[in-house]
C-alpha cells in the first residue's frame, strides 16, 4: 500500500466526523457534504503539507472550516437561513422526546454567532482538546474557553432554563428491576 | 404490567444511545453543563452514524486512479 492510499484510507474514515462538522457550521446537509467534498479535494491537493503523525483530523476541519468561511464571505449579502428552514429540515418527522431535544439545540446552535458555535462543536461535541480547537480556529485557547463560555450562555437561554430537567432520560431505579 | 414497564425501558434504551464509553468530556466538562455537553455528542453522533453518501467513493476512488494514473 502506498502511502497515498493510506492517506486516503484515513481521510476515509474520517468522513463520518467531517460531515458532521460540517453540518454543525452550516446547519444545512446537502451544503455541509459539499463542503466535505471540498475539504477533501483540498486535503488531497495539499496533502504534502500535512505533516506525518500530527492530528488529520484537526487538519481537515481546519480546511473545512476555511472552506465554510470564504463561502460565507461570498455570501456575505445573502441572509443565512433566514427562517430556521434548513435548521428544521434537519430533524425529520422528530418521533419523540429525544428527537425533538435534538432539534431545538440544532436551531439553538445555528442561532449563535459561528466563532461560538464551531468552538462549542469542536470541544465539545467532536473531542478536540482546547488546544487542537484553538489551532483549528487559529485563535489562542482563552478564545476558544470564552467563545465556548458564551456559546454555553446563550443556548441555555435559548433551550429554557428547564433544559436540564428534562434533558436526560431518567427513570426511577424500581422500574429497571422488575421481573420479566 | 411489570413487563410492559420493562419493556419500554428497552425501547427507550434503544433509541437512546447511551453514553460515549470515553466521553471527551473531560476538561469541557467543567466548562459545558452535563446534559448539553451530552446532547452536543448525540447531535453529532447522529450525523456520524449515518452512511456516508456514495458521491464521498466515487470522489475518493477518482483520487485514486488519478495517483495510479500519474
Amino acid at each position: 500500500m502506498t502511502g497515498a492510499d493510506l492517506f486516503l484510507d484515513q481521510i476515509t474514515a474520517l468522513l463520518p466526523a467531517l460531515r458532521a462538522f460540517g453540518r454543525s457550521l452550516c446547519g444545512d446537509p446537502a451544503r455541509a457534504d459539499d463542503l466535505a467534498q471540498d475539504t477533501v479535494l483540498k486535503a488531497w491537493a495539499n496533502r504534502e503539507q500535512f505533516q506525518a503523525g500530527s492530528n488529520l483530523k484537526a487538519w481537515l476541519f481546519t480546511i473545512l472550516r476555511n472552506c465554510y468561511y470564504s463561502e460565507l464571505r461570498h455570501r456575505k449579502f445573502e441572509v443565512e437561513d433566514p427562517d430556521g428552514v434548513n435548521a428544521a429540515r434537519l430533524a425529520i418527522a422528530p418521533d419523540h422526546d429525544a428527537k425533538l431535544q435534538l432539534r431545538d439545540l440544532n436551531r439553538a446552535l445555528q442561532q449563535l454567532p459561528p466563532d461560538q458555535r464551531e468552538a462549542l462543536v469542536l470541544v465539545a461535541a467532536t473531542g478536540l482538546s482546547y488546544e487542537e480547537a484553538a489551532d483549528v480556529c487559529q485563535v489562542a485557547v482563552g478564545t476558544i474557553k470564552s467563545r465556548i463560555a458564551r456559546a454555553r450562555d446563550r443556548l441555555v437561554e435559548l433551550l429554557g432554563a428547564d433544559a436540564a430537567l428534562v434533558g436526560e432520560p431518567s427513570l426511577p431505579e424500581s422500574s429497571i428491576d422488575l421481573p420479566g | 404490567m411489570g413487563r410492559s414497564v420493562v419493556h419500554a425501558v428497552m425501547i427507550m434504551s434503544d433509541k437512546i444511545k447511551p453514553e460515549p464509553v470515553n466521553p471527551p468530556a473531560g476538561e469541557v466538562g467543567v466548562q459545558v453543563p452535563e446534559w448539553l455537553g451530552n446532547r452536543l455528542r448525540r447531535l453529532f453522533d447522529d450525523v456520524m452514524d449515518e452512511p456516508v453518501p456514495d458521491e464521498f467513493q466515487s470522489l475518493l476512488k477518482q483520487l485514486e486512479e488519478k495517483e495510479r494514473g500519474a
